[in-house]
């Protein structure tokens, strides 16, 4: 429907205005001129009769006197009617007697025959009207008369009709039109003025704006106010929304403000922190470099006072310098203490966690807390069910696990006993440390992990230390992703257990635990200041091991391997000066070690001596084997062999170049390192340091990070830039607090780096033996 | 009427021997009408048929119950006469064909039809019916001009008629104009013979 798609109600009206005005005439006129064509269909046979009658009396005389003519004349009267298309005369028995044609032609019509008893008869018939009747005169017939007349007059009334009714329509429609417009300007005009309304409210959100009510009270107005109610309420809402709005925006505005005011406030607060941080940083890097500097010098003199380097003391002089000597190491330890802890707390602290096995680090741990434990006679006993690696920074580990088992040694009393238990504990790695010490209470175990704090009441005086040291392991744990517990009973002694997160690195060496004992200690022995040559033993049977390092023990330093990926990763790690093998390996054939020794880079040349029970010379031999010895073998046969191989003494043509602001320091490396068998030369600035480099041949440098004038960065960087010196091995040695980058730098760029914290002292002897070793090894082998 | 009774035994027979001898009477003219009735019959249809026409004055018409046409001389033309209006009736009035001698037997006749015979004593004749309501009809030649009312004309073979419309007015009668529109000439002022 046409209609319902407009949506316009005005046009909507108008249509229907002119549909129902229409409709009604259009039928008006349709019964009108239905009921003028009947009528005028019945006039017309009245009149047509009538003509027939009059024609039929007319004609009487003329047929009574059987005269045509006369008949003839009376029909010609017919041409007035112009309708009459044919008209005739006929006898009583039905014989044509007079005939008229409009047309003129003459032709005889055949009479239709009248229903008996009537006197006339009518037919429309091919768009005529046809009228027969009995002309009767005196009660007689007398003949009969016939006419025939067109309908055009009643087409034309028609046509005209038609005409008029479309006319009609026509006028009646536009008047609906035009009557359509004033009503729907009365009607329509409210809610199409509403819908514009609504339109406008709607896409502008202009609730102001109102409609025009018409004032008469009908259903248009009504909507009009109900329209404008709405919006009254609307727009008072809105008012208030706004108001609620603008409220609200005020008080963003102002927390905005405040929040601005306290971020400022923060960020100053921030910056204040940071110059703080930073200048507790420098405070720290200073203070360790400044404290340990000269501390360096009291430990260093004092333990070549107490070794008698420059001469014998009295047992008195003696006494004092060990004095001297215990004093300055447990400042030593509290510095150190305080500084690690200050770190900590500074969020300082690096970590370099890397996958380890603790059973490798563990003798390293041992050999330094043995020689305390045996001074009170205490056992030292280890348990490890372990074969995960740790997640760890290794260094720390090994100050977590020194620290608590100093704690131990230190509470327990003579003849006590400490065991160390390893185990694996879901994804971390559990470790334990067991004395038989006094116990701590209830009441202080909870205060044992703060700093400053020591437990009191102890019964003897043998307690000593900083007080500092569970606070930092604590927190050492803590910061490796562990966690560190006490269980203790006053009298029956107490158990630390700390957590590392385990690795998942599977275990490759599984029988390192016998090895290790034996090595570390080797690597320990290694640091007495000899420059021998290193020999690395394989063999999987202990007391052959054992037998071989006796008989080498005098000439050459000793590490050991009791497998065959074990030798190959020792090999790779020490760079021995010889390898002893044997075939039979625990792990796998001798042989194939042998093979991937001889491919791994850097070991090519070491020289490997197969020492096996088997006879398999030639193998060996066709395998790269430097020599074939078969066991038993004597000691002198061994050493000759190794000998042909290894060249037993160091030729020291060349000084090591001490860089060092501070003369005592100074003093003591070039002490330590000429007991040790090395010439050195002492410079106290970087710039003097290059002048040297530049006119001497020089085997390697040791130097000092922090100095007035050129520093030892600038003069590291100085030195790898110029071609000559590139590769000259570069040992550093601070108290500097290193950061990240500078750690990187000095990775990359040195060989080796001394913390003046610790030992350092036999750490110095064994880096400057294995790089200046590796460094001439390699030059015999490029001029081979 | 005589005759009607004898044809009583059977209206068949009756007919028959009324057809055959309507034949054998009209026979001379069969050739010259063809098919159609005699001279003396159409004339005899006319004669009824003028009465149907004409209106007489009320005294005269009152006259008498029957409606009498009366032949003075010939009488052939009588019995054909006779035959034609057998059983007719104008007006509610039988009618009845009187054979009279003399015009003073006249006297109650409607219509007189005077025969060609008495053509040389027509003015007598018209002078004793004078003023009476008569009308008269002949085939004579110049009976109109003479002062007869109605006269039979044959053209082309056609029985006509004239009129003397003054003679039918000056006897009080009245001709239909339809009986005029058929007649071939009719003649408004008499030109007497006298």
């Amino acid at each position: 429907m046409f209609w319902v798609r407009d949506s316009s109600i005005a046009k909507r009206l108008t249509r229907m205005n002119i549909l129902v005005s229409g409709a009604g005439l259009f039928l008006c006129c349709a019964v009108f001129v239905a009921y003028d064509v009947v009528s005028f269909r019945e006039a017309m046979v009245h009149n047509l009769s009538i003509q027939a009658q009059i024609a039929g009396s007319d004609s009487v005389s003329a047929l009574l006197f059987n005269d045509p003519q006369a008949a003839q004349n009376t029909l010609s009267a017919l041409k007035a009617a112009p309708n009459i298309v044919s008209a005739g005369i006929y006898t009583p028995e039905s014989r044509p007697f007079a005939m008229y044609r409009r047309d003129g032609a003459g032709q005889s019509l055949s009479l239709p025959p009248i229903p008996p008893g009537q006197i006339e008869a009518h037919w429309f018939k091919d768009g005529h009207l046809l009228v027969v009747r009995k002309i009767v005169f005196q009660e007689k017939p007398a003949g009969t008369v016939f006419i025939r007349s067109d309908l055009h007059e009643m087409s034309h009334r028609l046509k005209r009709y038609a005409g008029i009714a479309a006319i009609v329509l026509l006028a009646s429609m536009i008047a609906a039109l035009l009557v359509g417009s004033v009503f729907q300007r009365a009607v329509a005009q409210p809610i199409v003025h509403l819908a514009e309304l609504a339109g406008i409210v709607s896409r502008d959100k202009d609730y102001s704006v109102r409609a025009n009510p018409t004032g008469n009270g009908d259903e248009p107005d009504i909507l009009v106010r109900a329209f404008n109610e709405m919006l009254g309420q609307i727009q008072e809402r809105e008012g208030a929304l706004q108001e609620v709005h603008r409220d609200l925006e005020q008080r963003v505005e102002a927390r905005t403000a405040q929040l601005a005011d306290a971020n400022k406030e923060l960020e100053r607060q921030n910056h204040e922190v940071e110059r703080a941080t930073r200048l507790k940083s420098r405070f720290l890097a200073s203070m360790s470099h400044e404290l340990r500097t000269p501390l360096n010098a009291i430990v260093g003199f004092s333990d070549l006072l107490a070794e008698g380097g420059p001469g014998e003391l009295n047992p008195k002089q003696k006494r004092f310098v060990n004095h001297i000597k215990e004093g300055s190491a447990h400042l030593l330890q509290l510095i150190n203490d305080i500084l690690d802890l200050s770190k900590i707390e500074a969020g300082q602290l690096e970590l370099h966690c890397e996958y380890f096995h603790v059973k490798e680090s563990l003798p390293e741990v041992l050999s330094t807390i043995r020689p305390l434990a045996m001074a009170k006679n205490i056992q030292v006993e280890h348990a490890l069910e372990i074969d995960r690696p740790a997640y760890a920074d290794r260094v720390r580990f090994k100050q977590i696990l020194y620290n608590l088992l100093s704690n131990a040694v230190k509470f327990t009393p003579k003849d006590g006993r400490i065991s160390i238990e390893c185990a694996n504990d879901g994804d971390f790695v559990c470790i334990s440390v067991i004395d038989t010490g006094i116990g701590i209470r209830a009441e202080d175990q909870a205060v044992v992990f703060e700093e400053f704090r020591q437990v009191e009441g102890g019964k003897d005086s043998t307690q000593e230390g900083t007080g500092l040291g569970l606070a930092i392991t604590k927190r050492l744990v803590e910061q490796q992703g562990g966690t560190i517990s006490l269980a203790s009973e006053p009298g029956n002694g107490s158990r630390f257990t700390f957590t590392l997160p385990a690795g998942i690195k599977p275990n490759t060496n599984a029988s390192a635990t016998n090895t290790l004992s034996a090595t570390i200690p080797q690597r320990v022995a290694a640091g007495e200041g000899s420059s021998r040559p290193l020999v690395l033993i394989v063999d999987d049977e202990l007391p052959a091991r054992e037998l071989l390092a006796s008989y080498l023990s005098s000439e050459y330093r000793i590490a050991m391997a009791s497998s065959g990926a074990e030798a190959v990763e020792k090999a790779e790690q020490l760079r021995p000066d010889a390898i002893t093998l044997d075939v039979f390996l625990a792990g796998g054939n001798g042989f194939e070690t042998l093979a991937v020794l001889r491919q791994t880079p850097g070991l090519k040349n070491t020289p490997v001596i197969i020492v096996s029970i088997v006879d398999q010379q030639r193998l060996g031999l066709a395998l790269g084997a430097a020599d074939y010895l078969i066991k038993p073998i004597r000691k002198a046969l061994l050493l000759e062999t190794i000998r042909k191989h290894v060249p037993s003494q160091l030729d020291d043509d060349e000084a090591i170049l001490l860089v060092d602001d501070d003369p005592t320091t100074l003093e003591l490396l070039a002490d330590i390192l000429r007991s040790a068998g090395y010439e050195t030369q002492s410079v106290q600035s970087g710039k003097r340091a290059l002048e040297v480099l530049s006119s001497k041949l020089v085997s390697a440098v040791l130097l000092d990070l922090l100095m007035p004038g050129m520093d030892g960065f600038e003069v590291i960087r100085h030195v790898r830039q110029d071609a000559a010196l590139k590769e000259l091995p570069i040992f550093v040695m601070t108290g500097k607090s290193l950061t990240p980058e500078e750690s990187d730098l000095l990775a990359r760029d040195t060989q080796a780096l001394l913390l003046k914290n610790g030992s350092w002292q036999q750490q110095l002897v064994a880096e400057v033996e294995r790089v200046i070793q590796s460094r001439k090894l390699a030059r015999s082998a490029g001029q081979s | 009427m005589t005759r009607k009774h004898t044809c009583a035994p059977g209206f068949f027979r009756c007919t028959l021997a009324l057809a055959i001898t309507s034949i054998v009477i009209a026979a001379p003219y069969l050739y010259a009408q063809k098919s159609g009735p005699t001279e003396n019959e159409v004339k005899s249809a006319y004669l009824y048929n003028f009465g149907k026409f004409v209106e007489w004055p009320a005294k005269a018409a009152s006259v008498g119950e029957f409606f009498s046409i009366c032949v003075l001389g010939d009488n052939s033309f009588a019995s054909t006469l006779e035959t034609t209006i057998a059983g007719e009736s104008i007006n509610g009035k039988k009618m009845l064909v009187k054979h009279v001698a003399k015009p003073q037997d006249s006297v109650g006749c409607r219509i007189l039809f005077i025969s060609s015979s008495q053509q040389t004593r027509l003015k007598e004749i018209l002078a004793e019916l004078d003023n009476a309501s008569v009308l008269t009809v002949s085939d004579m030649p110049e009976f109109t001009r003479r002062g007869g009312m109605i006269q039979f004309v044959v053209e082309s073979n056609k029985v006509r008629f004239e009129v003397n419309l003054t003679s039918a007015e000056r006897s009080g009668l009245t001709l239909s104009s339809q009986l005029l529109k058929v007649a071939i000439n009719v003649k408004r002022s008499t030109q007497s013979g006298g």
